[in-house]
């Protein structure tokens, strides 16, 4: 898996990763991979933020 | 819509846990909720914060193909406008079914006027979208 150390940009293929979830529907701790997600042909939507418990 | 939603911040899992349980605005949550601890995937889209250790206000859209197709980063203090992520996603899966076409800026929703760019059009993209 090639790490671009600046940021993917827009128009690149976005590398396979995983990642530890909590899943508030199962009230557990899971997983996801984009693997999966293309595979189930899903859009994927990432939605970045700082930190829990704070504001905007 | 076929979309899998998944929010991201450096925080545990464990902290997502507590806090989609006591935050009464997150009670109808249903999106897995990621946990970047070591920042890996930040630092992939280049929204990890090396002084604080946490991520950016960052939104991302790929496709189901892998491609990244939109980037929107924010600094902490400003929020996302979510109506015009979902104008991002709706013209996202329109272009994808129809990928002759173009969304111009007006675009909202399914049924507005799209472009579809052509040798005829060139210089007359007004009458195009009139």
């Amino acid at each position: 898996m090639s790490e671009n150390c600046c940021g993917l940009r827009v128009g690149q293929t976005v590398p396979d990763f995983t990642m530890d979830t909590y899943e508030p529907t199962k009230g557990d701790f899971g997983e996801i991979k984009l693997d999966a997600m293309k595979k189930a042909g899903k859009w994927t939507i990432l939605f970045f933020y700082p930190a829990d418990f704070t504001f905007v | 819509m076929g979309a899998e939603v998944i929010t991201i911040s450096t925080d545990t899992k464990f902290v997502h846990l507590a806090w989609q349980r006591e935050e009464k605005m997150l009670k109808d949550v249903k999106y897995p909720m990621g946990s970047d601890t070591t920042g890996k995937v930040s630092r992939m889209f280049g929204v990890y914060d090396e002084e604080t250790g946490l991520a950016l206000r960052g939104t991302f859209i790929i496709s189901p193909e892998g491609k990244l197709l939109n980037s929107e980063v924010n600094y902490y203090n400003m929020g996302r406008n979510i109506d015009e992520l979902m104008r991002k996603f709706k013209a996202n899966l329109h272009l994808s079914k129809h990928t002759k076409e173009g969304c111009p800026s007006k675009w909202k929703e399914e049924g507005d006027k799209t472009l579809t760019p052509s040798a005829r059009m060139v210089g007359k993209v007004y009458e195009a979208l009139k």
